[in-house]
């Protein structure tokens, strides 16, 4: 099927997840950042409410993305991989898979124990994960936040520094495939 | 004959007097509830003051005499969010380091519609003094009793969040307020026991 990751490359499907799910990740990072630092005035309550909306939205894309890659196959690692950097890598989309997931929920859990409104996007409200108010659990959970935070960041800069080196010392196609646009056979320059 | 008429002159003034007497209550502080529902971010919430002390006199057959008087200590507010509730305390909204008490008063009772019991009075919040008017409901039990009393407040008539603070689609203008007093009679009036 079209949709589908073959043997040659990731299908649309992982490569639309893909770059959605790291724009998103990448706009929720910075806003995080930013808002934490506002004063206190209506603007920083409403940054604060497009965060949780945009973060609860990363966490729906997550499970989708999740659900639709435990069908698929991967494509086949170019053969002059060690056996090690493939362990390697595979270790590593795991751990990203579990931080972008822990991320989004650590924020609902903050969000939760501190009692905050929560509804996505002005639309609905979202239930809280502590049944109410729970201030002994603010701080751990706000910790978890910026250290899986801090974690997803220090993870990031590996796999875009191995994607840039599988492009532009190894020379093979692993970047290329996971690329936007019309499916590239593998072999293609 | 003369005897009966002098009799029942002094029973009915008794009468008349007693119920002024007989209606002062002793609140039950940690039974009772001062509580206010608002909206933030669309989302309700509820909040309470956690002291206040009220004087109670009430008898629904007298409501010539009734009278409450309510102090509240704006500083005990609790939102079960301490992040709104240092922020509801600061200048922009309660100002509690300026107005840290509110306070109540009755002017009159009346009868509203079906025969319920309306308290008009005076309340003084972040120094403004307003009309307000108590739909209240009494339940007595013997010497024990009951008092709800419930009305709407609008939180920028009394200066609660001005400014960029006054955008009401952030937080509701409309403050619902619930007095729930679990009362007794004051031991100096409490009815004899038969
Ligand atoms: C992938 C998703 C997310 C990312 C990348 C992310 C990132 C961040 C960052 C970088 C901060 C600033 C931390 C600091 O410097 O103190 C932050 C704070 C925060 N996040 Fe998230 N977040 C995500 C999801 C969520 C979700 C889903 C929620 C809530 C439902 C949420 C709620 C919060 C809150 C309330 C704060 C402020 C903490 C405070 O008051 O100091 N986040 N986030």
């Amino acid at each position: 099927m079209l949709l589908r990751s073959t043997e040659g490359g990731w299908g649309p499907v992982v490569r639309a997840f893909h770059w959605l799910v790291a724009v998103l990740i990448v706009a929720q990072g910075a806003i995080g950042l930013v808002m934490v630092d506002m004063g206190l005035t209506p603007a920083k309550l409403r940054v604060f409410a497009l965060h949780k909306s945009i973060g609860l939205t990363i966490l729906a894309l997550v499970l989708l993305r999740i659900a639709w890659r435990l069908t698929e196959r991967r494509p086949t690692d170019p053969p002059a991989m060690p056996h090690w950097q493939r362990r390697m890598a595979r270790a590593m989309h795991i751990a990203l898979y579990l931080l972008i997931l822990a991320l989004p929920l650590s924020g609902w859990w903050f969000n939760s124990a501190a009692n905050a409104p929560l509804v996505w996007f002005g639309l609905f409200d979202v239930p809280s994960l502590t049944h109410g108010y729970a201030p002994a659990w603010k701080p751990r959970a706000l910790l978890l936040h910026e250290a899986l935070f801090w974690l997803l960041v220090a993870l990031l800069v590996v796999h875009v520094g191995a994607a840039l080196w599988h492009h532009f010392k190894q020379r093979d196609d692993v970047l290329k495939r996971m690329l936007l646009g019309p499916r590239r056979k593998s072999g293609d320059t | 004959m003369r005897w009966i008429f002098v009799l029942s002159g002094v029973a009915l003034a008794y009468g008349m007097a007693m119920p002024a007497v007989a209606a002062t209550w002793q609140v039950d502080a940690a039974h009772s509830t001062l509580e206010f529902t608002n909206s933030y971010q669309d989302v309700r919430y509820t909040g309470q003051f956690k002291r206040f002390t009220a004087k109670i006199d009430y008898d629904p057959a007298d409501l010539a005499h009734a009278k409450f008087d309510v102090g509240v200590d704006i500083t005990s507010l609790d939102t079960q969010n301490s992040e709104r509730d240092h922020a509801a305390l600061g200048a922009n909204f309660f100002d509690a380091a300026k107005f840290p008490r509110a306070h109540f008063v009755t002017t009159a009772f009346h009868k509203g519609a079906g025969g319920t019991v309306v308290a008009d009075g005076t309340l003084t919040l972040r120094g403004i003094s307003k009309p307000v008017e108590l739909q209240v409901r009494f339940a007595p039990h013997g010497d024990d009793a009951t008092l709800d009393v419930t009305t709407q407040l609008k939180r920028l008539d009394f200066g609660i969040g001005s400014g960029q603070w006054a955008d009401t689609s952030l937080i509701g203008d409309r403050v619902t307020v619930h007095g729930h007093l679990v009362m007794t009679r004051a031991a100096s009036t409490q009815a004899p026991s038969h």
